[in-house]
């Protein structure tokens, strides 16, 4: 089977066999007298000692001429980018140093901060106990003060009570021997006698 | 007219010297080259663009190539500048050729199509070579004329002369038969199949640079490597 691209190339082979034959016919009538003279030429004149001395005059000017303006620029250009990526590495290892130990100094930081963190909340749970203890035990002793003070103030109010019960139970004793002997008493008898009923008197209260 | 090799000879003399057609087109190949580099690093940038990086890339290419090529680097740091000149210098000049007009118009004719700037090229290589050599391994270079054997000086020197005298002859021989084969080409058939042909030259001019510089290059390798 024929491709398409096969088919291309046969015309254009025919094309170019047509034009050749065609221009061939055209150049050899042409020939004789005709348009297109046949070419001419011979091998350049070998050891041209002037030619020879030029080119290598020539070819040491174009030389220098890229000495000036190709190689040692290149070269300077090619020096510097070769310093500028070796510093630009460098720096970049320097700059990777110095963040892994920034981020050791934060995280050292962090774990003191933490640390300082917990003995804060743990100061101020003591302080907070310490507060609490300190106000129970005010509290305690106050209530204690309290307690106490009211009990002093019991007992007078009892002592108090007892005197004044005493001296009822007196007068009354004296009242009644009084009607009963139905004369005085003298003042030694009268003690005396309250005296002994007093004494009994109380301790049979109390 | 068709023409090969016919504007042989002065265009002009200085005083006594006379001057070339191939030297005066030797002259406005420099000044391109010349210019070219002159506009390519005239304002050099850190990060090459446009024409810079063309250039640079080319010129660092030949020194890679080179550098790859010789074992050794300083040499390779040394030479390569000479070369990538051959290498710019030959692939213009072979190019020139293919510009219409070339040969027809007085002071226009490749330079590399004529064997006294080929010789001239070949010539600078074995020299280089041979100062390459001295350089490099001091008197003891002389000792590989002699290598292995004494016997062996006339087969040395021979070779000696053999590899530049190849290096201008294969240069001359393939520009100016390609010159020849267009010229009659274009005479035959005017039209197309000189195109397809020139399409060919462009192959060949820049593969005859090359190889003049990779030979160039493995000489003075050769001159300056180990085993001397």
């Amino acid at each position: 089977m024929i491709r398409k691209r096969n088919v291309f190339m046969i015309l254009l082979l025919t094309l170019i066999m047509t034009i050749g034959f065609a221009s061939l016919a055209y150049a050899s009538g042409a020939g004789a007298g005709g348009v297109i003279p046949a070419p001419e030429g011979h091998t350049p004149k070998l050891f041209n000692w002037y030619a020879i001395g030029w080119t290598a005059v020539n070819f040491f000017i174009l030389l220098a001429i890229l000495y000036k303006f190709a190689f040692d620029p290149i070269n300077n250009m090619l020096e510097q980018r070769t310093n500028t990526i070796e510093s630009s590495l460098k720096h970049a290892e320097q700059v990777k140093v110095e963040v892994e130990e920034m981020r050791k100094e934060a995280q050292a930081n962090l774990a003191e901060s933490r640390k300082q963190a917990q003995e804060i909340v743990a100061r101020a749970t003591k302080a907070a106990e310490d507060a609490k203890d300190e106000i129970i035990a005010k509290a305690q002793q106050e209530a204690d003060n309290i307690k106490d003070k009211a009990y002093a103030e019991i007992q007078a109010a009892t002592e108090k009570a007892k005197m004044e019960l005493k001296d009822a139970a007196v007068m009354l004793a004296l009242m009644a021997a009084e009607k009963v002997l139905e004369r005085a008493i003298t003042d030694e008898d009268h003690k005396n006698m309250v005296k002994n009923f007093v004494n009994e008197a109380g301790d049979l209260m109390c | 007219m068709f023409t090969f090799g016919m504007l042989d000879g002065a265009l002009f003399h200085i005083g006594p010297i006379p001057v070339d057609h191939i030297i005066v087109t030797q002259w406005v190949i420099i000044a391109l080259i010349g210019l070219v580099a002159f506009m390519a690093t005239r304002d050099m940038q850190m990060v090459p663009r446009g024409l810079q990086n063309a250039f640079e890339a080319l010129i660092v290419w030949t020194y890679d190539f080179f550098t790859q090529l010789m074992d050794k680097e300083h040499i390779a740091k040394k030479y390569a500048p000479l070369l990538s000149t051959f290498f710019l210098f030959i692939i213009v000049s072979n190019y020139s050729g293919l510009i219409p007009g070339a040969g027809n118009i007085p002071g226009y004719q490749p330079p590399t199509a004529n064997w006294n700037t080929t010789l001239t090229l070949a010539l600078i290589t074995a020299i280089t070579v041979q100062i390459a050599g001295f350089s490099e391994h001091g008197v003891h270079y002389l000792g590989h004329f002699i290598s292995p054997s004494p016997l062996m000086l006339p087969l040395n020197l021979l070779e000696e002369i053999t590899h530049p005298l190849s290096l201008f002859l294969r240069l001359f021989g393939n520009i100016f038969g390609e010159e020849m084969i267009l010229a009659f080409m274009l005479y035959l058939v005017p039209f197309f199949v000189p195109a397809l042909l020139m399409g060919l030259s462009v192959l060949l001019a820049a593969i005859q640079a090359v190889v003049f510089t990779i030979l160039s290059a493995s000489y003075i390798a050769t001159a300056t490597g180990e085993g001397h």
